[in-house]
């Protein structure tokens, strides 16, 4: 068991930059995803720590070693594959002890590790199969167990649940939490799948174009993103956004207006800010009474509904012109609201909504960094803006 | 009904009035498939006989007995299954055989070994210039062997100094005929090979390094066990090469069956001066070409499996 540390590493290839000066501190024992859209370089960064990938520049530190340049078999990780990548010619107790029969490891301590692995991931009595006669799950069973035997310091996961049915999938990220709390064993674990990453990690390390974005507790990146990015990629479906501008009495946009009082918070009079609000923070006005800090109301009109059995997904437009663009939720005359199911709630009906000001988060524009998170006046508020503690799962 | 048996019968009057070969020329024309059938059977029937005659006509030479070696038929004259043994008897015939059998097995390993290195690369790097290296290896293999043979002379009979230090004797020994054998039909394995490991997917590489090889350890327990028909493809072809190989067995020995030389050198040695024994020849030629014959016949399937599927993705 080791903690896993990556200072400045980059990776370029010919003309693409695939990581970018990326800094991660994995403690000891920490289920860690890195998070991303396709190519944003999380399996690259993966990979460099595997040795699979030397990087550029930066050095990899597993434990107290130094493995910027060792080959992968001395750095003590194993890696649990996409693609399964079980070796087709051998069978199970094969492919489950081909790194210890690599390393010499005696008959009987080779048997005793492949059967304790083996029962592990609740695949005993089938060592003597090939992959080719077993189902999807039970391979990456198999793959996981061959990477448990070795007993690694480091287990790597890049997208293991990728190609699984979607029930399977749900269970199999059980699986894999049971195990680790077992084990206690460090992992980093790459997936673009959000309810993986939320479920299972203890920090969730958001990645875009190379760069970290936020590494944190799922929670405080769902509540407490810390740029634009972070917001809209975390959470499904994901935020809704607004530009406007600061205005003497808070932000102000063609549709929506936020009071609150610039002078408290890091913005100026006059600068170019983005708001973002949850589907689920915002209400229509005649259940608003529960919020206790609502936002002046706006009318709108619902055009699409999307009730998936626990809520209903509510298209909002804010002009008569505007058109639902489903393709683009960030488009400014939209809004996407979810209510409870038992709301009646029709198609093409005016209604007037809310927003939760606790749950509204500030960002600049320029930079995309994140401002604030609530925007409830101090005075109103119990605590100063960006700290409000209750869960929102 | 009744106009189809009209049509029938007037068919039926025009059939009687032509000779067979028209009659069997309409029918084709009415159903081409018996034409296709019967253009298969003759193309198969004169290929097995071109192929498989010489063979015929090597058995005939070799049952007949030496006095009676002058105006033979399709059948021996006479029957003298003796010449199969005498072959043993006037020459060490096996060790003829066994020295062909060790150079073609020692330059199968050699390429096998070099030419998996070599796929390796071609099959799983991209770097700058590889069609071009790729094209010249295989050029370089269509190359006559005649072009060789003075330099190759030279050095295998050390008369090539490098910095004073003179070429190993190789003339009669096994490598003077398995290193340039070898190298010529290298080429050929070597595209065999690079196409098999390229189809290997990364990923079990990358397991395996993970696992615990080194690269070329990976290739060896993962990607060569995995391109079984490829790896047996360029093998057989290489060892049937070598084995038949004339050039450089004929050139590079001296003829002594102690000298390493070659079953070639086998057969031509029931030749004198004055006399041939063709039925010895024969004879000796038969048991030559056994081993490889077996050697198709086992491996045929992986052979033309090997083939295609280098040229087919799945």
């Amino acid at each position: 068991m080791a903690k896993v540390t990556l200072e400045n590493v980059t990776k370029r290839f010919d003309d693409v930059v695939a990581v970018d000066d990326m800094n991660l501190e994995i403690p000891d024992g920490e289920f860690v995803t890195l998070v991303g859209p396709s190519g944003c370089g999380k399996s690259t960064t993966m990979e460099t720590v595997a040795g699979l990938t030397m990087p550029t520049e930066g050095t990899i530190y597993i434990g107290d070693r130094e493995v910027t340049t060792l080959p992968p078999k001395d750095r003590g990780i194993a890696m649990v594959f996409q693609n399964i990548a079980l070796f087709p010619h051998m069978d199970v107790y094969d492919n489950i002890s081909f790194g210890l029969r690599l390393r010499d490891f005696d008959e009987e301590e080779t048997d005793r590790r492949v059967d304790d692995a083996a029962e592990t991931v609740q695949m005993s009595g089938m060592l003597d199969r090939m992959p080719s006669e077993m189902s999807g799950g039970q391979r990456q069973r198999v793959a996981i167990a061959r990477a448990l035997v070795r007993e690694p310091d480091v287990f790597l996961m890049d997208e293991p649940l990728a190609n699984l049915d979607a029930k399977l999938r749900v269970h199999m990220r059980t699986e894999l939490q049971r195990i680790h709390r077992e084990l206690g064993t460090t992992v980093i674990y790459v997936t673009h799948d959000q309810a993986e990453a939320m479920t299972m990690s203890d920090r969730i390390a958001v990645i875009d174009g190379g760069e970290l974005q936020q590494i944190a507790p799922p929670l405080t990146c769902y509540n407490e993103p810390s740029n634009l990015f972070v917001a809209g990629f975390i959470g499904s479906p994901s935020m809704n956004f607004a530009e406007g501008v600061v205005g003497p009495n808070g932000f102000e946009s063609e549709h929506i207006d936020v009071e609150f009082d610039p002078s408290t918070l890091r913005v100026n009079e006059g600068d170019a800010v983005t708001i973002g609000v949850r589907p689920e923070d915002i209400y229509p006005t005649a259940t608003a009474g529960s919020v206790s800090h609502a936002t002046a109301e706006i009318e709108t009109t619902t055009d699409v509904l999307e009730p998936m059995g626990d809520e209903i997904l509510v298209y909002l437009l804010l002009t008569e012109e505007a058109e639902i663009d489903l393709e683009d939720p960030e488009a400014g005359d939209q809004l996407l609201m979810s209510v409870d199911p038992a709301s009646d709630i029709e198609e093409g009906q005016t209604i007037r909504v809310a927003l939760d000001r606790e749950k509204i988060h500030l960002f600049d524009v320029e930079s995309g960094e994140a401002i604030a998170h609530g925007l409830v006046q101090p005075t109103q508020a119990k605590g100063a803006a960006g700290t409000e503690a209750e869960g929102d799962d | 009904m009744a106009t189809e048996q009209r049509q029938h019968e007037e068919s039926g009057d025009h059939e009687r009035d032509v000779g067979p070969f028209t009659r069997w020329v309409q029918s084709s024309i009415r159903n081409p498939q018996r034409a296709y059938r019967a253009m298969f059977y003759v193309l198969m029937i004169f290929f097995l006989l071109t192929t498989l005659f010489p063979f015929y006509w090597l058995l005939v030479l070799a049952l007949t007995p030496t006095e009676a070696l002058s105006n033979i038929g399709l059948l021996p004259n006479g029957f003298n299954p003796g010449a199969f043994v005498d072959i043993f008897e006037i020459l060490p015939f096996h060790v003829y055989m066994f020295n062909s059998f060790v150079i073609a097995l020692a330059s199968t390993v050699m390429v096998l070994l070099i030419g998996s290195l070599a796929g390796y690369v071609f099959g799983r790097f991209d770097f700058p210039g590889r069609g071009a290296l790729m094209l010249i290896l295989l050029t370089i293999s269509f190359f006559p062997p005649v072009g060789f043979i003075l330099p190759l002379f030279q050095l295998f009979t050390g008369n090539v100094n490098v910095l004073g230090i003179s070429s190993p004797m190789l003339f009669n020994t096994p490598f003077a005929v398995l290193l340039p054998a070898g190298a010529l039909y290298m080429p050929l394995s070597i595209f065999i090979l690079t196409t098999f490991y390229r189809q290997i997917p990364d990923g079990l590489e990358d397991a395996a390094r993970i696992e615990g090889t080194t690269r070329i350890g990976a290739l060896f327990r993962v990607i060569i066990p995995l391109s079984a028909p490829g790896v047996a493809t360029a093998g057989v072809l290489t060892f049937i090469y070598v084995y038949n190989e004339f050039f450089f067995s004929y050139l590079m020995t001296n003829g002594e069956a102690e000298n390493w030389a070659p079953i070639l050198w086998g057969v031509l040695g029931y030749q004198t001066q004055y006399t041939a024994q063709y039925n010895l020849m024969a004879a000796a030629s038969i048991v030559g070409v056994l081993p490889v014959a077996i050697l198709v016949v086992l491996a045929q399937e992986r052979i033309v499996s090997g083939l295609t599927s280098g040229a087919l993705k799945e």
